[in-house]
């Protein structure tokens, strides 16, 4: 089988035909599954590596969104959500049924390195066995966990006792060596540099690193379940704010009413799409802000200026964000079919508090340039290391500026267009350092950009005729989508690609509910980017991966 | 070193000019916005019981409790369980429950925050705000013209 | 306003005899002689002590503050100088938490070596206004080689707490110590050139009694002050006292992004007081060891009763520039500290001293 790094060409890539596509898996495709997104193919358990390997090498499919794992009443299921890098649009779903009584697929992870993670959970949550996967253990909950809590006969109430002791399978090989000149070194999951709880796992030679295991799921919160538990129409939408929950609520609700808009086939008024992306920006520049001051955190050593500097100018777009939604993190602005508001009363103030907002925000960028990117030490700090090659990040399904700083031309707001971004003036940055500095520089300039379609989106609210200031849809008030209906549908958050998948049971609350986690896909490359560096620069990678826990446990 | 140099010239100005953008808390309260979301109020004039809000909540913040002639007898808020998310008030077709602006309080227990009828009613305005008036509620939204099933309560 | 700086003799009364001779205990013989020692001891003991309690809990957050445009303490007293103590009760009120796995006595000494170090190397240092301890031939040796103790005693935390990081840690201060220690004496060596002798106070008086140049005009005298005389030399020093004290952007033994503390991870309450002192003690040693040997000691305008005030602001501006570079400049990574260590500094310091020895063989 492939490593999974082979190139795809361009002339591979052109548009593949659903007709081409269903010649490539031929006899293969058991049956046609259509998703309200992409093309689905059902495939034998035993085929999966086969199909997949054809799809990328021969149609260009290289990029592993998600693995969805469900259970239905008379099988398992796992989806594959392929998509290319140069066209994001171009989306096909891989169906894997196997039975109840056993739950065996081939694992995807030879074909796709991001499968490794995506299968775990799945194995986790549900209880799906993947053959062939390198190593099949839990990932979000404990070793020790009895049952598959997104499985029918998971017993709820049963409680499951699990001391510190007994986190860890007991059972597990010891690997101590007396004579090894190696150390273990557990970083986290209380550590100043983790930005949360993570675990990373270390071996050390000296302050050489070995190797690197981060061990997640301390923030685990059952975030899709209780989203399963929530009616489409309201209950879900707060959620989101709590996944990645440093100042990028709008993105992330963006990435849920997407999704249902698109299931449940609402329209929603242009003028809400003009606020959606406004809001949406100047969350981003709020995250980026955050992600730049935490990299210096990490890099600088304690709290030095520029991490007060970036505080400080975020406090600036909280501020704003709080006059629109009428909360500083956790927003719940967006409705199903539009916005909970128009801009506040009265607008020019808003308008203006922007607008200076936005016209100091280049002395401010001038700032970081002259603290931190052109800081000498900074630059030996972060240039060449934390090194992710391009196909290693593709290959990682890593998004976002994590991939566009490896020179991966890949940004939703363009390549699969939403909201009001298409009718916008702006630019995707990409750097092609792959390093840790080529990421910090893409973010700041990631700002600047938001920063012009903030400015174009005041533009045009400003001159909006003030009775088409529609901003929510008609909207029924209890949705239920058709039963069976499926969608994978994503946004471009501050992080990466931020996906929601979802099965409508044909209630009025979804009976699967996937969230795919761009720090999740990053994470997972953590490993790649350390081993043989030191232990500060294992710091600063992690802080260029800029990972929020609460989205990577969910 | 002409970065070094340049990094250490930024603090030193930043230094010199003296400002400061943090706030002294507790001696000068911060500005909120009007629309921001607190510790909830309610009015027992205003409430009809309907029971729209204990249903929207996502997370069962509410707990009405009413006799067997549909008469209300308790409303239980669990303030350290509200999420803040705002649907309460905005399902209310009466304006009973609101979010204030307040955004102080403390509980050494857990079970200090569940503030029931009384309570709720108690919880003081901040800074004389009156949270409506900013807020303009969207009923529109929530009665529809779709074709999706009315569920009273 | 008087220009001249007022020279300061090498034969200077030191402050036992002085308060010997006040109090009339040296007419007890030895033991008057030792307890007048005590009692100068005691004075420059506190003295530091109370610059360091001033430092730590309250100068530092008003200064960090000032670089990241917040208010700090503000509270208690005028500017919130009374948090000195509040913090002061807080930290010794708290538990002094042992781990389990901690190697004593190493694990309780190390705090003393950290702290008494650093003390120890005041002795030699002349303050002006007639407090100087002692003023032995050797002085500037014997101030690096208590200086250099403190490694042992952070090798020594680090060890002895039982945990990785502060065993990191320990030896990242190790390392680190060796690597700068040489540069740092040998650019002193260059001082001892121009002053020709080792003994602190004539190393004072040198700088002070030589005039750089006269401006013109103004008739100011610019004494020699060896900072003046070889700025190269100073610049070396300052680097190299950073990382010696570890301060950043030399912090490695602590770095607590990296290793949470490093070796003072596991102290708590009465300990970490003492290694906390230590750790500004340092940091005030190392500005007293570059004032007396690079700005002229306790010399500035004015009477010589002021010396003590031009020292003190003198080692406060170094501290300040601690502070200021901790808020502007990013932690080198350990391997390039070793890099500057011994491909940079080392070879710069040896080439300042040969330079100073041709040039100052060349005048006489």
């Amino acid at each position: 089988m492939s490593t999974g790094l082979e190139e795809t060409s361009d002339a591979e890539t052109v548009d593949v035909t659903e007709a081409e596509l269903e010649a490539l898996i031929g006899d293969r495709a058991l049956a046609r599954d259509e998703h309200e997104n992409a093309p689905g193919f059902v495939v034998n358990p035993d085929e999966v590596q086969s199909v997949l390997g054809d799809l990328k090498d021969e149609a260009g499919y290289d990029h592993l969104s998600c693995v969805t794992a469900q259970q239905y009443e008379d099988r398992y299921e796992s989806i594959y959500h392929l998509k290319k890098y140069d066209d994001a649009s171009d989306e096909v779903s891989i169906v894997v049924p196997t039975t109840r009584d056993d739950p065996v697929s081939e694992s995807a992870e030879p074909v796709f390195r991001t499968a490794d993670w995506h299968e775990r959970e799945a194995y986790d949550l549900v209880g799906i066995e993947y053959a062939d996967h390198p190593d099949l253990r839990r990932i979000l909950l404990p070793e020790t966990w009895q049952g598959h809590p997104l499985s029918d006969d998971y017993d709820q109430d049963k409680p499951q006792l699990v001391t510190l002791a007994e986190h860890e399978n007991p059972l597990a090989d010891d690997h101590h060596d007396a004579e090894s000149d190696t150390m273990f070194l557990n970083v986290g999951p209380h550590h100043p540099a983790t930005h949360g709880v993570l675990h990373v796992k270390t071996v050390l030679d000296g302050e050489t690193i070995v190797d690197v295991d981060p061990d997640i799921g301390y923030l685990h919160r059952c975030e899709e379940q209780m989203c399963q538990q929530g009616t489409y129409r309201h209950q879900i939408m707060p959620y989101p704010d709590r996944w990645d929950y440093v100042s990028s609520g709008l993105l992330n609700e963006w990435a849920y009413a997407r999704a249902i808009e698109d299931l449940a086939d609402i329209e929603v008024p242009e003028y809400a799409q003009v606020i959606r992306t406004m809001g949406a920006e100047l969350c981003r520049i709020a995250s980026h802000m955050l992600a730049l001051g935490t990299f210096a955190l990490d890099v600088y050593g304690e709290f030095t200026a520029i991490f007060q500097y970036t505080f400080r100018d975020r406090e600036v777009v909280q501020d704003i964000l709080e006059d629109l939604t009428g909360q500083r993190m956790m927003f719940n602005y967006f409705r199903v079919g539009g916005v909970a508001w128009d801009l506040p009363e009265p607008r020019e103030e808003f308008f203006e508090q922007t607008r200076d907002f936005l016209d100091e925000l280049p002395a401010k960028v001038a700032e970081y340039n002259d603290m931190v990117t052109s800081n000498e030490i900074f630059q030996t700090r972060c240039i060449d290391t934390g090194v992710l090659e391009p196909d290693v990040a593709k290959d990682y399904g890593c998004t976002g500026p994590v991939a566009r700083g490896s020179g991966v031309d890949y940004d939703l707001r363009r390549d699969d267009p939403y909201g009001y971004y298409e009718h916008l003036d702006w630019d995707v940055v990409t750097r092609d350092g792959c390093d840790n500095y080529a990421r910090v520089l893409c973010r700041m300039e990631e700002v600047e950009e938001s920063a012009k379609i903030i400015e174009q989106c005041l533009d045009l609210l400003e001159e909006w005729p003030e009775d088409d200031r529609e901003v929510q849809a008609n909207v029924p008030r209890t949705l239920k989508p058709d039963a069976g209906s499926e969608i994978y549908r994503a946004v471009e958050a501050a992080k990466g690609e931020l996906g929601i998948y979802i099965r409508s049971d044909g209630t009025d609350k979804p009976g699967r509910f996937k969230i795919r986690s761009p720090c999740f896909s990053n994470l997972q490359a953590l490993p790649e980017m350390t081993e043989g560096e030191y232990i500060p620069d294992l710091v600063a990678s992690l802080g260029s991966l800029d990972i929020v826990l609460g989205e990577v446990d969910r | 070193m002409i970065g070094l140099l340049k990094s250490m010239a930024t603090t030193m100005k930043h230094a010199l000019d003296g400002s400061t953008f943090t706030v002294e808390y507790p001696k000068t309260a911060p500005d909120v916005s009007p629309r921001f979301r607190g510790v909830h109020k309610w009015s027992q004039e205003r409430c009809i019981w309907c029971r729209q809000c204990e249903n929207v909540c996502p997370n069962d913040t509410i707990q009405i409790v009413m006799d067997d002639q549909r008469n209300g007898e308790q409303y239980n808020l669990h303030i350290g369980q509200c999420i803040y998310c705002r649907l309460c008030e905005e399902v209310c077709p009466t304006d009973a429950i609101l979010l204030t602006q307040n955004f102080e309080f403390t509980g050494d227990t857990k079970q200090d925050l569940v503030y029931n009828k009384e309570q709720l009613k108690s919880v003081p305005w901040y800074k004389d705000i009156d949270p409506l008036e900013s807020r303009e509620p969207d009923r529109g939204a929530w009665i529809g013209e779709g074709e999706g099933e009315v569920d009273y309560q | 306003m008087n220009t001249a700086p007022t020279p300061l003799q090498s034969d200077t009364v030191l402050l036992p005899e002085l308060i010997g001779d006040l109090t009339g205990i040296a007419e007890f013989g030895v033991a008057g002689e030792l307890l007048a020692a005590f009692i100068g001891a005691f004075i420059v003991g506190s003295l530091m002590l109370a610059m360091t309690g001033i430092a730590g809990p309250w100068a530092k957050r008003k200064i960090t503050a000032a670089f990241t445009d917040r208010i700090a303490v503000n509270h208690l007293g005028p500017g919130g100088i009374l948090v000195i103590v509040a913090d002061s009760v807080r930290l010794l009120s708290k538990e002094n938490i042992i781990p389990e796995d901690a190697d004593r006595p190493a694990y309780d000494l190390a705090p003393i070596i950290i702290a008494g170090s650093a003390l120890l190397g005041f002795a030699v240092i002349p303050m002006g206004s007639g407090i100087h301890l002692a003023d032995p031939e050797v002085g500037l040796v014997y101030v690096f080689a208590v200086a250099g103790i403190a490694s042992v005693g952070l090798m020594m935390a680090g060890y002895a707490s039982g945990n990785k990081y502060s065993m990191l840690g320990g030896l990242r201060a190790v390392a680190q110590n060796i690597a700068y220690e040489i540069p740092l004496v040998v650019t002193g060596m260059s001082v001892v050139l121009f002053a020709g002798s080792l003994r602190m106070s004539e190393i004072v008086a040198v700088q002070n009694e030589t005039t750089l140049f006269t401006i013109p005009g103004l008739e100011w005298a610019i004494p020699a002050w060896f900072a003046l005389v070889n700025p190269f030399a100073f610049v070396l020093f300052l680097i190299a006292n950073f990382a010696e004290v570890g301060r950043n952007p030399f912090d490695m033994p602590e770095a607590p992004a990296e290793l949470v503390a490093g070796y003072q991870t596991e102290y708590s309450s009465v300990y970490f007081v003492l290694v906390y002192l230590g750790e500004f003690l340092h940091i005030f040693l190392g500005g007293a060891i570059i004032t007396t040997i690079f700005l002229g000691g306790p010399a500035g305008p004015g009477p010589a009763e002021l010396g003590i005030v031009w020292f003190i602001i003198k080692i406060w501006s170094v501290f300040l520039l601690t502070q200021w570079l901790r808020s502007a400049i990013p932690r080198v990574r350990i391997d390039h500290l070793i890099e500057i260590g011994w491909k940079g500094l080392l070879v710069l310091s040896f080439a300042n001293l040969f330079l100073t020895a041709a040039i100052v063989g060349v005048i006489q």
